[in-house]
């Protein structure tokens, strides 16, 4: 009766230590862990520059922000960085309520988000 | 003479509406007996109409053309006429005609009147829910609401918003409350129109009791969260979603209530 969430991974092509993830379901406390356990993963492989395309993400509780956020502050501390791209406008407000949007990088592309990485 | 047998159910038993149950054919012949029944209810019965027609055998087009008036009619006396009860094939005949552009039709007469409550007299209806003390409930508890609220035409951001509440408090409800109680967690949803409220109610945790009461006191009198907090995002997301929060702690348990005005 969990929550569904697949997390898809590729790395990216043109950028060193960048993995791009994209989130396929609903991100809550039923499956934080294995999000959680995923994604540090990728962070402690190396790969410091973390791409979240969450176009198919349509759903995320206050619990999963908090992973997001660990996330964030996980990839500055390796120098790298977390980016997060095709918000739908109901996870957006999620963000927004909470106050994080001023300290996640959102992108309203994919693209955009991965030039941002190829530029710094 | 028409095979056609009108019965007209009397108000008191319907209240606000008048059943109409036609048994036989509709084929167009009955015009004469069908015009003095809807001038009759016309006249003197409330004007929302539910014709109930499990056992009516044939609907010709001819017969659709005299309800359509008799609807006319009714409208005019801001009421309606709607069909209940048709079988799948009549049903599909009077879609092919047009008739599902002009006429509701409901899978049975409650529902009908339900509907009609539910619009005009602003029906609240409630559901109840109780469920083990497991997070793994929450995610199906929460999208069963939304559910509930987008066939109540709510439009998908409240329904998403009213979504969040739910696994907010819910979670809440089982991360803080006293698993070893053998109590479930109970969750009381009465929706309108015009709001939905929730009321969900968990077994307390007596130690978690005071750092509770502190953790809602801050967060309800706190404009804003802290994102540095761990602790209290879910409760300060409630509050931001909702437009009415009140939480009480008691020995028997805690107690969240929550309303959310329709926005959209």
């Amino acid at each position: 009766m969990e929550s569904q969430i697949e997390l898809e991974n590729e790395q990216l092509k043109g950028v060193d230590n960048a993995m791009l993830v994209r989130f396929v379901g609903d991100l809550d406390a039923t499956n934080v862990e294995f999000v959680l356990e995923k994604v540090c993963s990728f962070l402690n492989e190396g790969f410091v520059h973390i791409v979240a395309d969450f176009k198919k993400l349509r759903y995320v509780n206050s619990t999963g922000l908090g992973v997001l956020l660990h996330f964030n502050k996980s990839a500055r501390e390796k120098n790298g960085s977390f980016k997060i791209a095709n918000v739908n406008e109901n996870v957006y407000e999620i963000i927004e309520i909470i106050g994080a949007t001023s300290l996640l990088e959102i992108y309203d592309e994919l693209d955009e988000a991965v030039e941002s990485l190829k530029r710094a | 003479m028409s095979e056609l047998k009108v019965e007209v159910a009397g108000a008191a038993e319907y209240p606000n509406t008048t059943l109409v149950r036609l048994k036989g054919p509709l084929s167009g012949a009955e015009q004469a007996e069908l015009d003095r029944v809807f001038e009759n209810i016309i006249q003197g019965h409330p004007p929302f109409v539910v014709a109930e027609m499990s056992e009516t055998t044939i609907f010709t087009s001819s017969a659709l053309g005299n309800f359509m008036n008799y609807r006319k009619k009714l409208v005019e006396r801001n009421g309606d006429l709607v069909f209940a009860g048709l079988s799948l094939d009549i049903r599909s005949l009077l879609n092919l005609l047009g008739a599902n552009r002009i006429f509701r039709m409901y899978n049975d007469t409650q529902t009908a009147i339900n509907a009609y409550r539910w619009e005009k007299e602003h029906l609240r209806q409630a559901t109840h829910l109780s469920f083990p003390s497991d997070l793994k409930f929450v995610p199906a508890v929460r999208q069963f609401v939304s559910r509930i609220t987008k066939q109540k035409n709510y439009g998908s951001r409240d329904s998403f918003r009213i979504e969040t509440i739910v696994d907010e408090v819910c979670n809440n409800a089982v991360e803080h409350g006293n698993n070893t109680a053998g109590r479930n967690v109970e969750l009381t949803m009465n929706i309108d129109r015009e709001r939905v409220e929730l009321q969900v109610t968990n077994a307390t945790n007596p130690e978690k009791v005071d750092m509770l009461r502190e953790m809602s006191k801050s967060v309800l009198n706190s404009p804003q969260p802290s994102l540095e907090q761990k602790r209290g995002r879910g409760l300060a997301l409630i509050k931001m979603l909702s437009n009415d929060l009140r939480i009480g702690f008691s020995e028997e348990g805690t107690s969240v209530h929550v309303t959310r005005l329709r926005g959209e």
